[in-house]
């Protein structure tokens, strides 16, 4: 299940957070060697995992199996700070638009093939419910052009940016994507089960107090 | 946020930049000045493609755009498995605006399975031009002919953009012409422009197997699309210049099949089933 942990929970999530950040490491350090995220004690953590970070963790058994991060776009993120050649035109913010980083499945986990594994589908289907039920609509993502037409395929409008732009041994591009019922619909076809994937129901009265 | 959203926005800042204060400064404004004309133009694009009906009209979406720098022509399909026959090659295909005659002689020969670009495709997900493929046709003469051959159809030069479906298949997308142009622009471009128009596609070819599912004729389809877009049946009579007696039994006709109660609910079914958009 996908258990959302920010700045009101993080205490409650001690083990778990310690673990979402040496995957982090694991992945984004020593497979994809983004040399300058390289921490010394192997748990990738910048200047964005503060109190505005929400973080969504796959978890099954007390293992973290799973993680992305979302950004609120009103306050700085990657796009904003780090990456802002990426975009050309108008950059998307507001409290509808979040930027989805640092999204990673563990090795034994990910897809056979190419095909979406089912905890790439979860973490998909964790920030489409939680953006239907709190009044989220797009994402702002940074990656390989290559995962474009699965974006479309799931229903996601997307939008881009800027043109792709080659960072090291790969082409980024920024994308605004936005969704609907239909990407959930879809996903959930995918997975093959109706469930909500989220550990606890995203409460719409708290949620909202906390994007104003 | 839709594409003209940007568009608008993006023409409002453009008319603002070019007042700059040192050469530097106005060698850079120009600069982001021309990539910012670069996603306008991409937006469009994509927004033409998104507004196709059918596999043609994005076809021909496509062509208009890159027909002058010399490319023609339009191939993609998912990538066959070694050994499919030439139907299940042929089924492969998504999109296509190809010399018949090439088409006949590729899908019956095997030269797909001898093709480097259909090698380079499932090896590399970066996009290419055909004449980066020479080292793969160095030592190997089936390959080399079928590049040759192709030349004798006025599809001597291409670029493939290699894409990778939900599915998790690969596909290739290529556009190809006898002499062509490919300015770093393009190929940006190009490698955002080919996942949408697939995807597009996909989701096109979807939508009409449920509509065939549901036995929802082509008519009735257009029906429900114009009651979506909130027409009465007089004003959908006037528009399919049919009349108001004939739109009400194919709405009879199409409500009946999605076993929907009333005409709100055929369209919440019609959407849910993706047989409208």
């Amino acid at each position: 299940m996908i258990h959302l942990v920010d700045a009101e929970n993080i205490r409650e999530y001690r083990a778990e957070m310690d673990q979402a950040y040496r995957l982090r490491h694991q992945v984004f350090v020593e497979e994809s060697k983004w040399e300058e995220l390289r921490k010394a004690d192997g748990r990738e953590i910048d200047q964005f995992d503060d109190g505005r970070a929400l973080h969504m963790l796959y978890i099954r058994d007390g293992a973290v199996l799973g993680y992305q991060r979302m950004l609120p776009t009103t306050k700085p993120h990657l796009l904003s700070d780090v990456l802002p050649d990426l975009c050309e035109g108008e950059r998307p913010v507001g409290p509808e638009v979040w930027e989805w980083t640092r999204y990673c499945v563990s090795r034994p986990h990910r897809e056979r093939g190419r095909a979406l594994s089912p905890i790439a589908n979860s973490l998909l289907s964790g920030i489409v419910e939680w953006g239907l039920s709190t009044g989220v609509s797009t994402i702002i993502i940074e990656m390989d052009p290559i995962w474009l037409l699965r974006l479309v395929q799931l229903y996601f409008r997307v939008t881009p940016l800027g043109l792709p732009r080659r960072y090291g041994p790969s082409d980024v591009v920024a994308v605004a994507a936005k969704f609907d019922s239909r990407t959930l619909a879809r996903l959930r076809e995918m997975r093959g089960d109706t469930e909500s994937v989220l550990y606890r129901p995203v409460h719409l009265e708290t949620a909202r107090s906390k994007l104003a | 946020m839709s594409a003209s959203q940007f568009n608008d926005e993006s023409n409002r800042a453009s008319k603002s930049v070019g007042i700059a204060d040192s050469p530097r400064r106005n060698r850079r404004a120009r600069a982001g000045n021309s990539r910012r004309k670069d996603l306008d133009n991409t937006l469009t694009f994509i927004r033409d493609i998104d507004r196709a009906a059918s596999p043609i009209e994005i076809c021909s979406v496509i062509l208009k755009a890159v027909r002058p720098y010399g490319f023609n022509n339009i191939l993609a399909g998912t990538i066959p498995l070694p050994g499919s026959t030439q139907s299940q090659q042929e089924s492969n295909v998504v999109l296509a605006d190809w010399p018949m005659d090439w088409a006949q002689r590729y899908f019956s020969s095997g030269y797909l399975f001898a093709d480097p670009a259909i090698r380079r495709v499932t090896s590399d997900v970066s996009p290419f031009m055909w004449n980066e493929l020479a080292p793969l046709c160095r030592d190997d003469p089936m390959a080399s002919r079928v590049m040759d051959e192709a030349g004798d159809f006025q599809l001597k030069c291409g670029f493939t953009v290699p894409l990778v479906t939900l599915e998790g298949e690969v596909a290739g997308f290529s556009i190809a012409g006898p002499r062509v142009e490919m300015p770093p622009y393009l190929r940006g471009m190009m490698s955002l422009v080919t996942a949408y128009a697939f995807g597009h596609a996909l989701n096109l070819r979807a939508k009409s197997i449920e509509a065939a599912q549901a036995r929802i004729t082509p008519r009735e389809q257009e029906i429900l699309q114009w009651a979506a877009a909130g027409k009465t049946e007089w004003e959908i009579g006037e528009i399919l210049n049919i009349s108001e007696h004939t739109v009400d039994k194919f709405f009879r006709s199409a409500r009946s099949k999605l076993n929907a109660t009333n005409r709100t609910q055929a369209v919440a079914e019609a959407f849910r089933r993706y047989i409208i958009t």
